[in-house]
Order: C-alpha cells, then sequence, then structure tokens
C-alpha cells in the first residue's frame, strides 16, 4: 500500500473509529438498564470487556504476523507485530485498570491475586518484555527475527490464560465461553455477577466490542503509518548524508 | 537420532569434567534456600505454607543460571559454530541442548527435595511430586533453551534472560505449584483435585516444545 493511500485509509478509520466509540458511550449511560445488584458500577463492563477483547485480538495478530516474518521475512510484518505488541499492552493496560476500578465495589478490593489476575498480570509482563528484547538487538534482520520467534512463544502464555481461567475456580466471572465453570460458580456463590440479564445489555456489549475492535483498526494503522513514515525519514536521512559527504 | 544423543552425551561429558554447571546451580539454590528461611524466620509455620512455592522459585532462579551456562559454554568456545556447520538437523539439536539441561535441572531438583524435606518437613520425596517436577522442568526448560539461544545473542546476555524467561514460564509454575501443594497433606488428594493443574502442565509442555522445535532454527541463524 503506497503512502497516499494509506493516509486516506487511517483518516477514514479515525473518523469511525470515534463516531463509533462516541455511540458506544452514549449506549453504555443512556441505552442500557441499571444492573439489579451492583447499580451503575456495572457499566464499567462494557468498556472492561472490550479493551480485554482487542487485548487477545492484538496478541494474536502479532502471533501471525511473527509467523508470516518467520516464513518471509520483511519489514512489513515486522512492524504490524510491533504495532499490534504495542497497542495490545495499552489495552491490556485499560482492561486491567477498568478492572480493578470494577473490583474495588464489587469484590471490595483493587486487586486480588486469584488464578486469572495473576496469569492477566504474567501476560502483561511478558509482553512489556518483548520491548526488552527488541532494544538488546542491534542488527535489524536479526531484531525482527528474534521479536517473531518472542510473539510465537508469548502467545503460549495467552493460550494457558485461556485454558486455566477455565478449568480453575476463579473468582472472576466468565463471560466468554464458560458456562458449565460459570453455572458451578454460581451455585457455590463464587459468581457475584452472572452474565447478561437483558437484551439491551447483550446489544451494548456488542456494540462496545465492536467500537473497540475498530479504535484498534484506527490505532493499528496510525501506528504503522507512523512506522512507515520513520522507516522513510531514515532513508532520506542516508542519502542526504550520502550526498553531503560526496560533495565535502 | 542419534545426534540428539551426540548433543547429550557432549554435554554430560563436558559437566563430568568441568563440573561447572551442576555445581553452581547447586551452589546457587542452596544459598537461596537459606535465604528465604532467613526471610521467613520469624514464622516457620508460615514458611511451610509456602514451601512449594519457594522449591519452585528456587527451580526456576537456579536454572536460568544453568541455562546461560549451558548454552553459553558453547558460544565462548564456539563449538556451537561447528554444530551448526555439522550437517544435522536444528531440532535435533534444541532436543540435545532440552535433554542435557532438563538432566542437569532433575540432578538439582533431587538435592533440592532432599533439603526441602529436611528444612519444611513436609512429603517433598513422594513419588507424584517428583513426577510433577520432573514434568514442570521440561516445559521450563523447552522454553528456557529457546530463549537464552536469543539473549546469549543480545548486547544485555545474562541481564535480559530472567526478565524474559521467568514471565513465560510463570503459567506453567502457578498450576505446577498448585499440583505440588496438594500432595503436602498426610493423606494423598484425589485425582480430581490434582487433574487440571497437571493437565495444564502437560499443556504448557506440548505448546512449548512444539514451538521450540518450529523455531528453534530461526534463533540459530546467522
Amino acid at each position: 500500500m503506497n503512502l497516499a493511500r494509506l493516509n486516506r485509509n487511517v483518516f477514514i478509520l479515525n473518523v469511525l473509529a470515534a463516531a463509533t466509540l462516541l455511540i458506544a458511550l452514549g449506549m453504555i449511560f443512556f441505552y442500557a438498564p441499571v444492573e439489579r445488584t451492583m447499580g451503575n458500577v456495572q457499566r464499567i463492563f462494557y468498556f472492561h470487556v472490550g479493551s480485554a477483547w482487542v487485548g487477545a485480538l492484538a496478541f494474536f495478530i502479532a502471533l501471525v504476523a511473527g509467523a508470516l516474518y518467520l516464513r518471509k521475512p520483511s519489514p512489513k510484518w515486522d512492524t504490524t507485530a510491533l504495532a499490534a505488541v504495542e497497542i495490545g499492552l495499552v489495552f491490556l493496560s485499560m482492561a486491567i485498570v477498568s478492572g480493578s476500578v470494577w473490583g474495588k465495589p464489587a469484590w471490595n478490593t483493587w486487586w486480588l491475586w486469584s488464578p486469572r489476575l495473576t496469569l492477566v498480570t504474567i501476560a502483561w509482563l511478558t509482553y512489556a518484555a518483548y520491548f526488552m528484547l527488541r532494544g538488546a538487538i542491534d542488527d535489524a534482520e536479526k531484531r525482527g527475527r528474534f521479536s517473531a520467534v518472542y510473539v510465537i512463544i508469548s502467545f503460549v502464555t495467552i493460550i494457558l490464560t485461556y485454558v486455566s481461567i477455565r478449568i480453575l475456580r476463579d473468582i472472576h466471572p466468565v463471560v466468554f465461553g464458560g458456562t458449565l465453570e460459570s453455572a458451578q460458580g454460581a451455585a457455590e456463590g463464587l459468581q457475584e455477577f452472572s452474565g447478561l440479564d437483558s437484551l439491551r445489555m447483550v446489544v451494548t456489549l456488542n456494540v462496545s466490542v465492536v467500537a473497540f475492535t475498530l479504535i484498534f483498526a484506527a490505532w493499528m494503522a496510525n501506528r504503522i503509518r507512523l512506522q512507515r513514515l520513520i522507516d522513510e525519514a531514515q532513508t532520506l536521512k542516508m542519502r542526504v548524508a550520502a550526498r553531503l559527504q560526496g560533495e565535502g | 537420532m542419534a545426534t540428539v544423543w551426540a548433543v547429550v552425551w557432549k554435554d554430560l561429558r563436558i559437566e563430568r569434567r568441568t563440573r561447572q554447571t551442576i555445581s553452581v546451580m547447586v551452589m546457587f539454590a542452596l544459598v537461596t534456600v537459606v535465604m528465604f528461611n532467613f526471610a521467613l524466620e520469624v514464622n516457620l509455620a508460615a514458611a511451610r505454607d509456602v514451601a512449594t512455592g519457594l522449591l519452585w522459585a528456587t527451580i526456576l532462579l537456579a536454572g536460568t543460571l544453568g541455562l546461560n551456562r549451558s548454552l553459553a559454554i558453547e558460544r565462548e568456545d564456539q563449538t556451537f559454530d561447528a554444530l551448526l556447520i555439522a550437517p544435522v538437523p536444528r531440532n535435533a539439536l534444541y532436543a540435545g541442548k532440552v535433554i542435557s539441561v532438563t538432566l542437569f535441572a532433575l540432578l538439582l531438583e533431587l538435592v533440592l527435595v532432599v533439603v526441602f524435606t529436611v528444612f519444611f518437613n513436609k512429603p517433598f520425596w513422594r513419588p507424584p511430586v517428583l513426577l510433577i517436577l520432573a514434568l514442570g522442568t521440561l516445559g521450563y526448560v523447552a522454553a528456557g533453551v529457546l530463549v537464552t539461544s536469543m539473549t546469549i545473542q543480545t548486547r544485555t546476555r545474562e541481564v535480559l534472560l530472567p526478565v524474559l524467561l521467568l514471565p513465560l514460564s510463570l503459567p506453567l509454575v502457578l498450576p505446577a505449584a498448585m499440583a505440588v501443594a496438594a500432595f503436602m497433606f498426610p493423606a494423598l488428594p484425589p485425582w480430581g483435585e490434582v487433574q487440571s493443574p497437571i493437565l495444564l502442565v502437560l499443556l504448557y509442555d506440548l505448546l512449548m516444545l512444539s514451538v521450540g522445535f518450529l523455531t528453534y532454527r530461526y534463533v540459530v541463524e546467522f
């Protein structure tokens, strides 16, 4: 994709993402009903699920980009993986912070070392270490190769997180694909929040997930465009330096 | 297959002649255990409760030393270049390294099991516990060989390894420590109680080994 076309797409995505986010915010505050036991605090949930979902999506995209890079090394895939990890880490942090804000009224504590929260922290650390690895390698080709291997290894922690929160007992509610366990939890009184009570909540949740996904897409496009500009500036600088050296 | 054993045999022979890796790992582990005891001295009962976590923490920390040592030797003496030039599949090198470092770690764990049984008066010697330790170690080393092969080629080398490897291995250690903790009571736990943690450990082993076999050749290229 050439830079001019990328610029146009970035603009369209930005507008689209901002518009859907506004709609989602409006729905969260005015359309979704007040939850029976938790009241307005539950509205955080739409934000929390949206950002957690984008975190997982971003790391999956990083995994795919890493695999593609190993198959056929190209700076394009390295940039994609880097952008995905950067943005995924931001969204994962948002999920952790919003969860913590929700946890204070719901669990009466900001933080618990339950398996799920522990594993999310570990995933955060794993992906934060990605930048340490990148920073320690000077050679661009080697950096791309090692980072690609690393995003593939780190995705194992995401899979493990996904599996273990579904088979280990936890205080955290399970939203996606955990009906059995959440029913068990509800029976044992573990679950303080057992799913979505009304259709309006489901609709709001879906809209906010779509909004977050669009923001993610827009940020990815912005970040990739930024990297392209950085690379181009670098090339221009080299050319100027070469020219000056030739004249001098 | 012959290549795998050749690599393992070579590592064991180096170890028998130099005794560098194992001795450093064991000494470091003992110092760590004493430090933990010192930190928890005021409350020995609390120390007993967290002993399984301490055991795994010690294994992880000593493991980074062993991994660094085992792969740095190859770099220093440029034996790895020779191995790479040899017409053998990269996966055989990976398998050989994983096996030899796992053996070192298992030796270390035997020492630690005795030490922990004595210091904390808990049944760490039970065969199921040893089996969980072995399974956990395999997964940890499978990730470790891959990550260490990368970090020794970077600018910050030894410093980078724990930062990368410890978070990666925590999803393994969490269920492994849970499984070991279930065996610390006089009565053996029912299978239902340890089933999910053990399955998680096995899943981690499987995933890490497959990732290792798939990507190792990209890590050792020049």
